[in-house]
């Protein structure tokens, strides 16, 4: 084993060792004599048949003596006992020496030339036959040109006899014809094949007998047949070994593998039987020869075994077989010989697994679910094996007092260490690949420590950081203990100061799985350098770490401390091991701040560090960096080094600054001064309205080599120690408000500052749709001045919806689109609307207008008019933008928002009504043709008065002042002359109160002059104010309209009408007329009649028709005396126009007069005449009417 | 005899090792112990190799290393137990009780209320009565 530098051919080779006669199956040999021309071609078909038969080629026959010259066979030796078990090259002898067949190739010519050559042929006959004494057989090959060569059957039998042979051991051998060689080489194999068969067999069975007969005093001899014979089936181990051995081994050569196999089971079997018995050698070199010789066919059995797919047997047999040996260790000065031997039968059968893997794992699972040897399927894996042979190769190479004792030297230790790390890493190879992680690590660990031992550092730690990492993660902290415990020595020895500090305090840190056990002495082998994993060692592994970064320097680390003292400087991250030792936590107490306030944060250290840790200072960085403070411990006085770039530093304060054991240490500092100008920076980069600060991480010093850079956490997603978790040990909160220990942040959020500016809006009342409607708007400041602000307003639909103008809506105003607009904005620097920087833009419904400078304490305000087209509510929007401080940019800007929800509503609602003058009817002939409904068009007489009432009636909440309701003619000018409107009644009194609810009315007469069916009459015009405005503004007299709708004008075709006096007295008589006028140009046909009245007694016809000529008009005239006093109705006349077919009743109302019971007397004040009952019914008529429709 | 008992969680962590062994090798358990985990984990993994074994919480012969044998368990809630021991005829039915006894004593272990589900198991009832249930292991006593 040279190979130190590459590990792994070195082990390959350890199957190789075995000699190849063992490793192969063997092969029939074949000896060719004479005729030398021919024995290529012979030699190579026979390797090429399937079996291959080898050859052994013997020019002439001078050299055939080499068979004769041969030891006296064994078998015959009879009672000697024998010299040893297996005969070392009994196997290659029969693979090289000794033929099964030997065969004589003789030319024709030779046969049939001259009596010299017969001569010839005979002496080599002869010559032969001496040899075949070994019972080796013989064949006899003629070989020929061709087919057509005379040879007579004469010289062929006299050549049979001469050689003492049967005529089917004579064949011919043609060479020239292609077909015919190819048939005579395959006659040849054929018969060889067959020979070599009996051959074998008949010294196998030749074995059996003599086993069978002679005494077996000898075990020895009975392997060593049992293996001829398994062999003969094949192989060879001459002297003194047992016959069953050499049984097997000839059963081998004959490919009777099931045979061969019993026998190397007998012979292995007998061997085992024969430790303790046999005195042949001494003792220690005898079980060498038996182990020797148990390996040689352990080894036979099991690439039988395996070859023929038997793997779980091949398994079981290695169970057994290293169940036998193990034990025997024999001579103590020798145990490593055991150890060397036992681990080699290890590597052997995982290298015989391993070649054979095809055979092996998934193929057979029935076979191996079904075996009843109750095997796992790992051992059907050579990396199992590798596992083992592993320890067992350290068993050996470990004892350094037996090496010692037979003089190892230094180089050998070292091979045998590479040997030890290329199984380990074989090993581990081969338990990954089958995803054994673990297995795999424990095989690098152990490599690692053979690595270690050997002072290889690097390699040591190399593998050592990707077990720790695995143990790690897992929670096998005493696994990760010792593999921390080697890095740590690796560490130191590479003078490596950074690792070495890592490792310790990582390991001062872990948890101990509690065993109480651990405490014994003298484990220092078992747990590696760190020794067991206890508190005192990891107080002892803390104070040694902490004396180091203090300066102290002990014995041991004196080669760390290097003489350019540069500090070290750990990071510890979020998925640092040296979380355990240091975890920070840091929590802002609000989760938000302006600039100027003041909040706290606490910032909190956890240890698992077993002693306390007294700490230098801390320093806690931020995002920005000028909110950077440094905490030192109050009692000692800390030296800064002022350094450049350290401007100047916050420093606080704080008692105590010792961590101790699983306790948070807590400390809370007020934080705020520093925000505004981290603000500004915000602002002035550009970055926005607002920042967050976000505390990064905590710098612990200790000492003034040891600086550790610890993220900072938040509490809220703190999460566990990974190896504590599983620890029973108390917990406790990193900050004492329990909320904030599971909400509390590291950053906090900073705002924009509150303004300092009072901004109001208020409205009267609500709005009123028509009128200008003045919003006051007023800015004080209250702490800021204020530059150069901007208002901006919004007016927005309060039902949502935005924009104040939807869809549908658009169509029915399309005139002013929006229902609500802002008109203007009104300030107290109206004029001064020049100035360059000053903002105006008012559109509909949003507004900006710049704000001039108001100083601190001051007051500014403007008037918003707003105007509703339609009832809405509406939410005003007005927010103050301003600067503070006068800057050059515009970034720093304080927003200052106010709404308002703002009613629209109507002042009035306008109701109009038409009316026919007081007892006049028109017989209108679109009312008689009562028409499609559809058509719900007003109709009016032409050239006839009607009466327009029209109404307003206060539906606002407030009273307001009605100042006249008027109808006007519209845009359009025809109606203008198309129509007469007049105001009846006397002028306008002036204007009125009208309180909520009340109506308002006035009439009005309409004569239509057109004769038109769509005549637009024009609109009402209602003006008003609000009471309150009245004084103040005489232009806030606001126009409410309404058009009236058109009107159908058409001419009268009769008019009927009733005359009579507006009052009557008991029992004096007066006249009533019934006066039907003819409009038409064409005779008038009419039927009256009267009916009959108690309260009156009349004369005239009750009924009667008459004809009335075109234009002219027909009176009915009546006398009546009223009998009954009050309210009377007149006796009901009833008019039908025969031509219509019409009835033209008077309504009961134009019936009915008041009957005083005496002639009334009335007073009207000074200037009043007595209006005598009889008098001036017409100028009546109005107000009369007035009366009635209410 | 039984030379060592684990308790692993269902993160593969140890909640619970006892080594039964005067020599000095409980390191070396925990190695064992640990590379056990690679076995059950593929028996977990590939249920069909495990042929009968299916669903049963006793896992059988893990692996053999050696000098130990080691055996496995495996309950509903992913927690494993491993014994190893040195016996080299080791009869299934005494290491089924065994593990059936260890379960009873595991469950009444973290049973108590002060147990916090997950952590390592510090009873001393347990360790005693694990102790009791090693030192009756293979004496036909279930």
């Amino acid at each position: 084993m040279q190979a130190t530098n590459l590990p792994r051919e070195d082990c390959d080779r350890s199957m190789e060792e075995y000699p190849e006669e063992l490793r192969t199956p063997p092969i029939s040999l074949v000896s060719l004599v004479g005729c030398p021309e021919h024995h290529s071609t012979i030699s190579k078909f026979l390797h090429s048949e399937q079996p291959p038969i080898n050859t052994l080629a013997l020019p002439d026959f001078s050299k055939i003596s080499i068979f004769s010259r041969k030891l006296k066979d064994p078998l015959d030796a009879g009672g000697h006992p024998p010299g040893g078990i297996l005969k070392r090259d009994w196997l290659l002898k029969h693979r090289t020496r000794i033929p099964a067949v030997a065969a004589a190739l003789f030319s024709a010519e030779q046969v049939t030339g001259d009596p010299a050559q017969w001569q010839q042929v005979c002496t080599d006959l002869d010559n032969i036959k001496v040899v075949r004494g070994r019972n080796m057989k013989f064949v006899v090959v003629l070989v020929q040109k061709n087919a057509s060569d005379d040879l007579s059957e004469d010289h062929v039998n006299a050549l049979r006899k001469r050689a003492e042979l049967d005529s089917k051991h004579v064949i011919v051998f043609l060479q020239n014809d292609a077909t015919e060689l190819r048939q005579s080489l395959k006659r040849l194999a054929g018969l060889f094949a067959e020979l070599c068969n009996t051959y074998y067999r008949d010294e196998g069975r030749r074995i059996k007998i003599r086993m069978e007969r002679k005494n077996v005093g000898h075990a020895e001899l009975i392997i060593r047949y049992c293996y001829k014979a398994r062999s003969f089936c094949f192989s060879l181990f001459v002297p003194p070994f047992s016959f069953e051995c050499q049984v097997a081994a000839y059963a081998e050569f004959r490919r009777d593998w099931i045979e061969a196999l019993r026998y190397y089971e007998d012979a292995y079997n007998t061997n085992l039987e024969i430790i303790g018995i046999t005195r042949r050698l001494p003792a220690m070199q005898r079980l060498t020869e038996i182990k020797a010789v148990a390996e040689q066919l352990h080894f036979k059995l099991s690439t039988l075994l395996l070859q023929g797919g038997k793997v779980t047997e091949a398994v079981a047999w290695f169970q057994k077989h290293v169940k036998n040996y193990k034990k025997l260790v024999g001579a103590p000065e020798v145990t490593f010989l055991h150890w060397e031997w036992f681990s080699r039968q290890y590597l052997v059968f995982a290298e015989l697994l391993e070649r054979n893997a095809e055979a092996i794992p998934d193929s057979h699972p029935s076979q191996v679910a079904s075996s009843e040897c109750c095997l796992i399927e790992w051992e059907l894996q050579p990396a199992y094996y590798y596992g083992v042979l592993t320890f067992l190769t350290i068993i050996c190479s470990l004892s350094d007092a037996e090496y010692a004792r037979f003089v190892i030297a230094e180089g050998q230790r070292f091979q045998d260490l590479y040997e030890i790390i290329a199984l380990f890493r074989r090993s581990s190879e081969s338990f990954n690949s089958l995803h054994a992680l673990r297995t795999a690590a424990y095989g690098n660990q152990r490599m690692a420590r053979e690595y270690f031992s050997a002072g290889d550092w690097r390699n040591a730690k190399q593998l050592l950081e990707g077990v720790a990492d695995l143990y790690r993660r897992e929670g096998w902290v005493t696994l990760l203990w010792e593999a921390l415990g080697y890095l740590r020595e690796c560490s130191r020895n590479l003078g490596s100061l950074k690792d070495f500090v890592h490792c310790s305090i990582e390991m001062a840190a872990l948890p101990i799985f509690s065993d109480s056990r651990l405490e014994a002495p003298d484990v220092k082998r078992e747990y590696g350098p760190a020794g067991p994993p206890t508190l005192s060692q990891r107080e002892t592994i803390q104070q040694e770490i902490f004396s180091v970064c203090k300066g102290h320097i002990s014995d041991q680390s004196i080669e760390l401390i290097k003489a350019d003292d540069q500090p070290l400087i750990l990071d510890i991250d979020l998925v640092s091991p040296l979380r355990m030792a240091f975890l920070t936590s840091v929590t802002f107490h609000n989760q938000t701040i302006k600039p100027g306030e003041t909040t706290y944060i606490t910032v909190s250290i956890l240890s698992q560090l077993p002693h306390p840790v007294e700490i230098d200072q801390l320093e806690i960085q931020f995002n920005q960096s000028n909110c950077n403070f440094k905490i030192v411990s109050g009692e000692q006085e800390f030296y800064v080094v002022p350094k450049p770039e350290t401007r100047d530093v916050r420093i606080e304060s704080t008692p105590s600054l010792i961590v101790t054991n699983n306790n948070w240490l807590r400390m809370a500092f007020e934080i705020g001064s520093e925000l505004l100008a981290l603000w500004y920076t915000y602002i002035l980069h550009g970055l926005g309205q607002s920042g967050k600060l976000e505390c990064m991480s905590v710098i612990v010093m200790i000492g003034r080599h040891l600086t550790l850079c610890c993220r900072a956490e938040s509490p809220a997603s703190l999460e566990g120690l990974p190896l504590w978790k599983f620890e029973n040990v108390m917990e406790n909160f990193p900050t004492k408000d329990p909320v904030l220990s599971f909400s509390g942040q590291k950053y906090i959020q900073v705002e924009e500052p509150d303004p300092l500016v009072d901004l109001t809006l208020s409205a009267p009342s609500p709005a009123l749709v028509g009128e200008n409607f003045i919003v006051p708007v007023f800015v004080v400041s209250k702490g800021h001045a204020i530059h150069s602000a901007e208002l901006k307003i919004n007016l927005v639909d309060a039902r949502g919806g935005g924009m104040l103008m939807s869809p549908r809506d658009t169509e029915s105003f399309s005139l002013d689109s929006h229902h609500v607009e802002l008109l203007s904005v009104s300030g107290v620097n109206d004029d001064s609307s020049t100035s360059s920087d000053d903002i105006r833009k008012i559109q509909q419904s949003f507004g900006v207008v710049s704000v001039p400078f108001i100083d601190i304490g001051q007051a500014w305000s403007c008037q918003l008019t707003i105007k509703w087209n339609s009832p809405k509510s509406i939410m005003l929007y007005v927010s103050l933008g301003y600067v503070p401080v006068p800057t050059e940019t515009n970034f720093l800007r304080v927003n200052v928002h106010r709404s308002l929800q703002i009613e629209g509503k109507i002042p009035f609602t306008i109701a109009h009504r038409f009316m026919m003058p007081f007892r006049r009817e028109p017989l209108l002939l679109t009312k008689i043709k009562a028409s499609t409904p559809a058509d719900q068009k007003m109709q009016l007489p032409v050239d006839e008065t009607s009466i327009l009432i029209v109404s307003a009636r206060n539906c606002s909440e407030i009273p307001l002042r009605l100042i006249s309701v008027s109808i006007e003619p519209g845009d359009n000018p025809v109606a203008e002359c198309s129509c007469t409107i007049m105001q009846s009644g006397s002028a306008s009194t002036g204007p009125v109160v009208i309180v909520p609810g009340e109506e308002f009315k006035q009439v009005f007469a309409v004569i239509p002059q057109v004769d038109s069916p769509n005549l637009d009459i024009g609109e009402i015009l209602v003006k008003w104010v609000r009471v309150s405005d009245l004084k103040q503004n005489e232009n806030s007299v606001v126009i409410t309209k309404q058009f009236l709708p058109r009107v159908f004008v058409e001419k009268p075709l009769l008019v009927a009408s009733l005359d009579c006096p507006a009052h009557a007295v008991l029992g004096v008589p007066f006249s009533f007329f019934v006066k039907v006028q003819n409009k038409t140009s064409l005779l008038q046909e009419i039927k009256y009649s009267v009916g009959d009245s108690q309260s009156f007694v009349f004369t005239g016809p009750h009924s009667n028709s008459s004809f009335i000529l075109p234009k002219s008009e027909l009176v009915i005239s009546y006398k009546l005396v009223p009998v009954a006093s009050g309210l009377q109705n007149l006796p009901s006349v009833s008019l039908i126009s025969v031509r219509y077919s019409t009835r033209m009743d008077p309504s009961l109302a134009a019936t009915a007069v008041f009957v005083y019971p005496a002639d009334p007397r009335f007073h009207f004040g000074k200037n009043s005449k007595l209006l005598s009952a009889s008098g001036e019914l017409e100028n009546l008529d109005f107000k009369l009417v007035q009366g009635v429709s209410d | 005899m039984i030379v060592c008992v684990a308790v692993v969680g269902h993160q593969n962590n140890p909640l619970y090792l006892q080594s039964f062994t005067e020599a000095d090798d409980a390191l070396k358990l925990h190695h064992i112990v640990h590379c056990s985990l690679d076995v059950i984990e593929e028996r977990v993994n590939n249920p069909k190799k495990s042929g009968p074994t299916l669903n049963e919480t006793f896992l059988g012969l893990l692996y053999p290393t050696e000098n130990y044998k080691v055996y496995g368990y495996l309950t509903n809630t992913k927690v494993k137990f491993i014994l190893v021991t040195t016996d080299l005829e080791v009869r299934d039915a005494d290491v089924r009780s065994f593990f059936r006894r260890f379960h009873a004593a595991y469950v009444d272990a973290v049973s108590n209320p002060f147990h916090v589900p997950g952590k390592k198991i510090n009873s001393k009832t347990f360790a005693a009565r694990v102790s009791s249930i090693v030192k009756t292991f293979g004496s036909g006593a279930a």
